[in-house]
């Protein structure tokens, strides 16, 4: 009795810093992040009218024929867009693997620019090419020549797989990097050609990678709103289904929209299960003892490899581009009238600089905490072995699975109470950006943390340091190029936010990316182009400072 | 200086005991070492020492102090670390000058006692190198200035030359004993190394599964050494087997008695050092007090100054010899036959069982 009073009483003492942060860190975990996950799962088993406990909305879900059909196009298109995305992906990594490439940095940066640029700005580049008054759809109308539309479910599937294709490249280049040669040579030796060869080992060798890519972008791909919205015209999938069921069901118990929103979330899961279950017993770690060689090629095959390189990132690039140049046309009003001109920069001067300007503050708000609470929490992660730090490292998965309608509608039911109202103010914006991008942050710190010897901290403590301090004088300045790349990333997607955001906006609180949604549905394309490249473009000062700071640099992005 | 006071102290990690009852008492001023094989808790007792982690039971004092249970950061101990753990983005100074700001000690003072120390560690014209542009020897000489500048109650090292080569690792071992001795400090030092243990320490404790064998000096420890792992693992031994024989103990590999020996209800076993054993190649008149093993050479190598080597007896146990190297033996082939000849006054008689224990009385008389 008095030994257990007294071993309470020593590990009461032993309580420190970290103990504090822990138990904030799993209230906040909770109230941000459980809190409104779990009130969307209760209002999807509540009638929206009467409010009796009830499985009618799953059961309609899956017997209405408009849900239903939602359903199916969801998991077709964002099984087509991976499918699409990993058949470009993979020949790509491993070409500038394997391959002497010319301007190879240039490809890389460039699929980085594609996976950093806002997403719903292809769906609309693609608009201004192929769409109904597209510039290229009018080049080929003046031969008389038909072009394929662009709208509906091939569109939409065009769109992921070249809007997603950098994950699988990016993961895939760096697992092929990463492949000891002497693999490579005993399968040579034991007398396989080069086919054989790929198919037989390298191509089992990196499957983790490529895997892990692919989830990635079908994730996405299910949780994507802008581009089925803007290119879908009909074609519906679960996110555009959700939106307007919210958007109708508004003022009302969004019951629907809630439902949807978390048989898309069950989708993922059940996406990321299978493929951990896949993946469980193909864990091959090896040392790097023989790094991979970079061969020449030449004749046809060199110029083959090539242009498939290019021509895949150019193309990637291509909306980009056309945003960039559409944001420099004469326009009057909604019109483009010829020539060059910067009207439509004024035009975002004069109507939306407040969406400049809350896109910014919102981001960087968001940012702040985000740094804080990254370093803290990887702190955790990496250095407390308990079973708190291993939930919190768990649950850092969490905002990764689940869409931003999902979080921005369990923030409305969570934090619009009969005591306090936080629904129309920046604050729940900010709120749900910091969890949502939080674990941006929080891969990198740990990243870097993980490189740094415990016995560093450990010498602090031993020399007088109480825990803070030594986290503070000798953690935080040696995590430093790692916390400020998890920042970067982190306000990078947060500026680029746009289907939480479009659900928790008002007129105070609009944002860029939903002014540039906004502008595209009401036809203002040059407002939509100038304000997607000062986007683009603040986008791009963030990546060109992650690649100076991060040693790994294209790793950094996914 | 202190000394230091350790009584029932355990330490599990899950099921695994890493420390089971450690109790030991450690002089103000000795140079204190934990010898012992990898895994065997050393690393386990100095950072319990240092407070990274709390023991499950027991207690530690720190001249009378008991300390067991405060924070790392207050326990005033120093430790020089198997990394070095030089903090990479301070230099030198201010490395050593880390625990002197900690205790809010006037810039001035940390001024005078950062040359003193860095000049003590003959690192003086490196106080403003930053820790890349240092070798792993000149780091480690950071990471001791670093630890003994906030003059601490006790200084604990763990394995700190392990990281070096060779010759580095040997000029170091004097240089730290010199500075130690110079201090007077308290010191607990880790090595897997006997090597070092005996050449640095006044007292050593070997340690095997978390379980203290022997605490003693180098000299008595190599001379008496506690138990059969003590005696194998310090300096090595070869174990022969022993029948008793009217109250004799009779050696069968020799034909041989070693003499009388006190009764006793355990089989027993004769040890006998390498370095002890001589090879004999024709027939030799066989001296008082030595006995004659016949045998067969299964390997030898030269290794510079001694050589090595293995053989079998005849009665089939193994044998290991360390002698200076001699022409005629090196040139034998495997398979040769020999005898190996040895004192009774130099075997050593310990149970043959668990523990393994030496025979207090060993051999009565010869
Ligand atoms: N953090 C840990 N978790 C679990 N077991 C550990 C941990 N640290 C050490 N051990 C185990 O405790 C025993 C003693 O380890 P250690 O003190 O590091 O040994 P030494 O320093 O003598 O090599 C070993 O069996 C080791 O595997
Ligand atoms: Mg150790």
């Amino acid at each position: 009795m008095s030994v257990s009073v007294s071993n309470t009483l020593s590990s009461l003492r032993r309580m420190d810093f970290w103990t504090l942060v822990t138990i904030a860190t799993v209230v906040i975990l909770f109230v941000l992040l459980i809190l409104p996950i779990f009130s969307v799962f209760l209002v999807s088993f509540f009638d929206g009218k009467t409010g009796e406990l009830t499985l009618d909305n799953y059961i309609r879900l899956f017997t209405k024929n408009y849900y239903i059909s939602g359903f199916k196009n969801t998991i077709f298109v964002g099984f087509m867009g991976t499918l699409g995305a990993t058949l470009i992906g993979v020949p790509l990594a491993f070409f500038t693997a394997r391959f002497r490439i010319r301007g190879k940095a240039l490809i890389s940066t460039m699929a980085i620019l594609v996976l950093v640029a806002p997403p719903f700005i292809g769906a609309y580049a693609w608009i201004m090419m192929f769409g109904s008054n597209g510039f290229i759809t009018n080049f080929f109308a003046s031969f008389g020549i038909i072009t394929p539309t662009i709208y509906g479910a091939h569109g939409v599937i065009l769109v992921f797989t070249l809007k997603f294709f950098p994950f699988v490249f990016l993961m895939t280049q760096t697992a092929l990097n990463a492949v000891n040669k002497s693999f490579e040579d005993a399968a040579e030796n034991l007398g396989c050609n080069v086919w054989q060869r790929f198919f037989k080992i390298t191509l089992p060798l990196v499957f983790p990678a490529i895997s892990t890519g692919a989830i990635i972008c079908f994730v996405l791909s299910i949780a994507d709103f802008g581009t089925p919205a803007i290119l879908g015209r009909g074609f519906r999938t679960l996110s555009t289904i959700a939106y307007s069921a919210y958007t109708s069901e508004l003022g009302g118990t969004p019951t629907m929209a809630v439902t949807i929103s978390l048989v898309m979330m069950g989708i993922s899961m059940l996406a990321l299960l299978a493929q951990r279950h896949i993946l469980a017993k193909r864990r091959y770690a090896s040392s790097l003892t023989n790094p991979p060689v970079v061969k020449q090629l030449h004749g046809w095959r060199n110029i083959g490899v090539h242009v498939f390189c290019y021509a895949v990132v150019f193309v990637a690039m291509a909306p980009t581009l056309v945003v960039v140049y559409t944001s420099f046309l004469k326009t009057s009003g909604p019109v483009f009238i010829g020539g060059f001109g910067l009207q439509s920069y004024t035009r975002v001067m004069s109507d939306a600089p407040e969406a400049i300007l809350n896109s910014f503050m919102f981001a960087f708000i968001a940012v702040m905490f985000i740094a804080i609470f990254s370093s803290l929490i990887s702190y955790l992660i990496v250095r407390r072995d308990n079973a708190f730090s291993g939930g919190i490292d768990l649950m850092m998965m969490v905002p990764y699975l689940v869409p931003g309608i999902v979080m921005a509608i369990g923030f409305v039911t969570t934090f619009r109470t009969g005591w306090f109202d936080l629904t129309g103010t920046a604050t729940i914006i900010i709120m749900i950006y910091f969890i949502r991008r939080l674990p941006y942050g929080v891969r990198s710190t740990t990243t870097a943390l993980r490189q740094i010897k415990p016995s560093m901290e450990e010498a602090a403590v031993n020399l007088g340091a109480n825990p803070l301090k030594a986290f503070v004088q000798v953690t935080l300045p040696l995590i430093l190029p790692g916390l400020i790349v998890g920042s970067l990333m982190s306000f990078i997607t947060a500026i680029n936010e746009l289907s939480s955001t479009l659900i928790l906006y008002t007129a105070g609180t609009v944002t860029m990316p939903v002014k540039i949604y906004i502008s595209v549905l009401d036809g203002e394309f040059g407002l939509a182009a100038a304000l997607s490249t000062i986007l683009l473009f603040s986008t791009g000062i963030c990546v060109y400072v992650v690649f100076r700071f991060s040693e790994n640099k294209e790793s950094s992005f996914i | 200086m202190a000394s230091v006071e350790i009584v029932g102290l355990k330490k599990l990690y899950g099921n695994v005991v890493a420390l089971s009852d450690i109790t030991l008492t450690i002089e103000s001023g000795a140079f204190f070492t934990l010898l012992g094989p990898s895994g065997c808790g050393k690393t386990t007792l100095l950072r319990t020492i240092a407070g990274f982690h709390f023991q499950d039971a027991g207690t530690i004092h720190i001249d009378g102090k008991s300390i067991e249970n405060a924070p790392a950061h207050k326990r005033g101990v120093g430790m020089v670390f198997q990394d070095y753990a030089v903090f990479p983005h301070l230099s030198v100074s201010d490395n050593v000058a880390f625990g002197l700001k900690q205790r809010k000690i006037s810039a001035v003072d940390i001024k005078s006692r950062v040359a003193d120390v860095l000049e003590a560690v003959q690192l003086s014209e490196f106080a403003e190198r930053m820790p890349h542009e240092l070798s792993g020897g000149q780091q480690q000489r950071v990471g001791l200035a670093r630890a003994i500048v906030i003059n601490p109650t006790v200084l604990l090292m763990d394995e700190p030359l392990s990281n070096l080569d060779a010759k580095l690792r040997v000029d170091l071992r004097a240089e730290l004993r010199r500075i130690q001795q110079d201090l007077g400090m308290t010191t607990v030092y880790v090595t897997h190394d006997q090597e070092e243990a005996l050449a640095m320490s006044d007292v050593v404790c070997v340690l095997h599964d978390g379980i203290i064998q022997q605490a003693a000096s180098p000299l008595e420890l190599y001379n008496q050494p506690a138990n059969k792992f003590v005696a194998s693992f310090v300096g090595g031994n070869n174990f022969l087997k022993v029948v008793l024989k009217d109250a004799e103990a009779y050696l069968p590999s020799a034909e041989a008695s070693l003499g009388p020996v006190s009764a006793t209800q355990t089989p027993i076993v004769a040890a006998v050092r390498p370095e002890n054993i001589s090879i004999v190649l024709g027939e030799e008149k066989l001296k008082k007090g030595n006995v004659s093993v016949p045998g067969a050479i299964n390997q030898i190598s030269f290794i510079g100054r001694e050589m090595e080597v293995h053989a079998t007896t005849d009665t089939g146990e193994t044998l290991k010899i360390i002698a200076r190297p001699d022409v005629d033996v090196l040139e034998l082939k495997a398979g040769a036959r020999v005898k190996f000849i040895f004192a009774k006054a130099d075997v050593i008689l310990f149970e043959d069982n668990e523990n393994g224990l030496r025979l207090e009385d060993g051999l009565r008389s010869s």
